[in-house]
């Protein structure tokens, strides 16, 4: 055995084979490390898109339209009184903050949390949205099972056997003037609360594949239905007319273009401000200003994450809660708040024309699953799956 | 010298081959099995973006709860269509199966020594009833749950389980998209459509050499999600499917639909839908005098297929998500017991469903009882990925979904034969390439 190591022919032997393992080898690092577009999650800088610009975005040190860092975060769980940390969403009424969690409605007055649950006349203690009738005040609460008014101190409770409700899981309600507008399991409800009617909208009546809607928003005569593997319903409330929105490229596994709709059928939420219309879904957010789409990702924008649980639009800043962390945007600025996985502390990601910059916050958010957000002049709450936080607006 | 030449060329060869097996483990796969030559747009330009290449993480809190000390029971949901539903049959099939798993377990002793217990509900097929009955497990709190077999309400409780972060195996519905939702909550056991659809392509257009095929199917989600990747991939061959005909469940005269079919001139006809209208359809196929070859959806492998087309039943080809007559001692075990407490052979949906509960108890065993936890047990690549049941190995993609190989199924003397599913091989497609332009430029 020796021998033949230490033979010549062994030796030519062992080069050539080396040779041919580099080369070999180098073929399969090429494949792993350079070919990431089929095989690879994104597309490398250099390996750059044909992206156009999108007209219409505010400029990096637009003023007008910057979006604003809070800190100063409290958090509140269990132990200050919320009937659950895992909070589905929040909501600001002047000095009134509601915070469904799953395991009741909370309301913070005065510094003071007081729950309310089925034995006060909640249709479910799954509290999962909640919005305030701006012309009544009357709060509209969606559940896991069933709509709840509350008004005059009283709960009035709509489900499918009582009422015209599509379905009693309701996703998400929301007030627009007189009428009322949910999200269900089983299709997109309309209620004026005038006459005391109910619309059903599904696949049956609307632009729809099947009825499974997962967020509403309203703005300027317009309703934006999330519609999860549908894309956007959008319903004129004066022609009564539908269009829908949905991914040109029609494949789930991919988005062709980043720029050419909305990233996915499958969305979560919609939100309408300023004249924009914004829309998460759990592969991205779409913006649109009614002419251009623009599309974002974690890869190549200050996004937390791909897979986003709500947004909240007001006045040119969207509040998108992923499930590891909370972004804000103008649609060219970014901040996006995380906290640290082993503290109470984190740190707002601003990102304005391409240049980042960390401010830490000392506390930070209560936890980076976001999946409730409200804002209100300098305050914003965020409903997260470990307790709710408020923020104030800080200079920075 | 010449003895040493023949040692340099041995360890040459000898080494070379070790190198080639590198060479073969380190082949990247397409999402969902998917061939080079199917991927969306390849052959015009690259997506912006390819999702689930890698599976999503769970950031959410709920690791860090404790189990209760007090349980007498250990609960897990089963929603499956069992009463006012077509598919009862199958989802009682389901629903045993789960039993049978649940009742080894807790003769096992179950978990540590406190038994498991199946909250059953019902899957109404209303839409929208799915995520109701979800909201109900959550309040049962059950600790995972298994089903349901209708896509439509396959998603719809999905969403819920999302919401309520419930973990979930889905042993049942074989739509392509169900995974797609990006959930991290839910696996998939059964083989989706995807896969059948691939192996059905390459049966009729490639193997077969068929190029004329019409297309005759349920007028539900089931068939029109299972007939898309069938129609894409068949056109991506060059040979669209010069017909689509539809059907509604419970209809028994096609004759309409059957006089379009004869006039398209095929020469090969597709069904897809349920067992029952599928043998009727072939009945009338027959009826009419058309001689094409029949294929068929997997959901024909089943005793009401033969039982109703009977000797019309002989060549018809499908495909099925595993092996039922496979030479396997854990399966041979699995179908004696299940005859024995049930009186009746498992199906298909039987012997997913008992393997999905096995996978739920394995992930409640080795967790314990905390929800995020069992989930990631369920999604763990290196525990449950590879788990071995009685249909065969569990692999994952990055969604989760069993992408195993699968089988053929013919009908041969009045029963289904099975095979493995001839695997796509490149130089095999008939790929109808453009003439090279006028520049010399072909694709790419």
């Amino acid at each position: 055995m020796k021998k033949i190591i230490k033979s010549q022919y062994f030796k030519i032997t062992l080069l050539a084979v080396v040779i041919l393992g580099a080369v070999s080898m180098g073929f399969i690092l090429k494949d792993k490390y350079h070919d990431n577009t089929r095989h690879g999650a994104v597309r490398t800088s250099s390996d750059a898109f044909d992206r156009p610009e999108i007209p219409g975005l505010p400029a990096p040190d637009d003023l007008t339209k910057d979006v604003p860092v809070f800190g100063n975060w409290k958090n509140f769980t269990t132990k200050d009184g919320l009937p659950s940390d895992k909070c589905f969403c929040v909501r600001i009424d002047g000095d009134k903050v509601y915070v469904g969690t799953h395991d009741g409605l909370a309301v913070y007055e005065n510094g003071k949390w007081r729950t309310y649950t089925t034995k006060d006349g909640l249709s479910h203690n799954g509290v999962v949205s909640v919005d305030v009738n701006e012309i009544t005040g009357d709060v509209w609460i969606g559940t896991l099972g069933g709509l709840t008014k509350w008004s005059g101190g009283k709960f009035e409770v709509f489900n499918q056997f009582n009422s015209g409700m599509p379905n009693d899981l309701v996703y998400m309600v929301i007030c627009d003037g007189r009428d009322v507008w949910c999200a269900t399991g089983g299709g997109a409800g309309h209620y004026d609360t005038f006459t005391k009617e109910w619309e059903i909208f599904t696949e049956a009546n609307a632009p729809m594949h099947e009825p499974w809607t997962y967020g509403v928003s309203a703005g300027d005569g317009k309703v934006f239905i999330a519609a999860w593997g549908g894309g956007v319903i959008e319903y004129n409330t004066k022609t009564k007319k539908f269009r829908d929105y949905t991914d040109p490229d029609g494949f789930m596994e991919i988005d062709l273009q980043p720029d050419d709709g909305v990233v996915h059928d499958i969305t979560t939420a919609t939100s309408w401000a300023d004249g924009i219309l914004w829309v998460s879904t759990y592969f991205g957010m779409s913006r649109y200003d009614g002419k251009y789409w623009k599309g974002y990702f974690d890869h190549d924008s200050g996004l937390a994450s791909n897979f986003i649980n709500f947004l909240r639009a007001e006045g040119p800043v969207a509040y998108v809660c992923s499930d590891n962390g909370l972004s804000s945007t103008n649609g060219t600025n970014w901040v996006t708040y995380k906290k640290n996985d082993n503290d109470a502390n984190g740190v707002a990601i601003v990102t304005t024309g391409g240049v980042k910059k960390e401010i830490p916050l000392s506390p930070s958010i209560a936890h980076n699953f976001i999946i409730g957000v409200d804002a209100e002049d300098d305050v914003l709450w965020v409903a997260t799956s470990k307790g709710v936080s408020r923020g104030e607006k800080i200079k920075y | 010298m010449k003895l040493q030449i023949r040692y340099t060329v041995v360890q040459f060869v000898i080494i070379l081959v070790s190198l080639t097996g590198i060479n073969a483990q380190e082949k990247a796969q397409n999402y969902g099995n998917i061939p080079n030559e199917l991927v969306a747009y390849d052959k015009y330009m690259k997506a912006y973006k390819y999702h689930f290449i890698e599976p999503i993480e769970f950031y959410g809190a709920g690791r860090e709860k404790k189990a209760p000390t007090d349980l007498k029971e250990v609960r897990i949901g089963f929603l499956g269509p069992l009463e006012g539903s077509i598919l009862m049959n199958l989802g009682n099939q389901m629903l045993q199966g789960s039993i049978l798993a649940i009742e080894e377990a807790n003769a096992r002793g179950g978990y540590k020594g406190i038994p498991y217990k199946l909250m059953v509900h019902n899957d109404f097929g209303l839409w929208g009833a799915a995520a109701n009955e979800i909201v109900k497990m959550d309040d049962e709190k059950v600790w995972a749950w298994l089903g349901t077999i209708d896509d439509i309400n396959s998603h719809v409780a999905i969403r819920a389980t999302l919401k309520m972060e419930i973990p979930n195996v889905n042993t049942g519905d074989p739509d392509p998209t169900f995974t797609e939702t990006n959930i991290p909550w839910v696996v998939r056991t059964i083989p989706d459509d995807r896969q059948s659809s691939y192996a059905l392509v390459n049966r009729i257009f490639v193997k077969d050499g068929h190029k004329r095929v019409a297309m005759i199917r349920a007028n539900n989600r089931y068939g029109r999600v299972g007939t898309l990747h069938f129609n894409r991939t068949a056109t991506r061959l060059g040979f669209p499917v010069v017909i689509e005909e539809r059907f509604s469940d419970g209809e028994t005269d096609f004759t309409a639909q059957l006089e379009r079919v004869k006039k398209s001139n095929p020469d090969a006809i597709a069904m897809w839908g349920n067992a029952k209208e599928s043998a009727l359809i072939l009945k009338q196929i027959r009826a009419m005098g058309l001689k094409q070859p029949v294929y068929a959806s997997d959901r024909v492998v089943s005793k009401d297929f033969l039982n109703i087309a009977g000797s019309l039943a002989e060549g018809v080809v499908t495909t099925c998500q595993y092996n039922p007559e496979a030479d396997d001692p854990k399966l041979k075990k699995f179908k004696a017991n299940y005859i024995k407490r049930f009186d009746m052979e498992p199906d298909v949906f039987a012997a997913h469903a008992y393997d999905g509960m096995n996978l739920i108890i394995q992930s409640v065993q080795r967790a314990g009882l905390n929800r995020a936890l069992i989930r990631d047990v369920l999604t763990d690549m290196k525990i449950s990925n590879g788990y071995k049941g009685v249909t065969g190995e569990l692999v994952y993609d990055g969604t989760w979904n069993n992408i195993r190989p699968i089988f053929m199924a013919e009908v041969n003397n009045g029963k289904f034969e099975f095979y493995p599913a001839p695997k796509w091989e490149k130089e095999d497609i008939i790929y109808k390439k453009p003439a090279p332009r006028s520049t010399g430029e072909g694709y790419r």
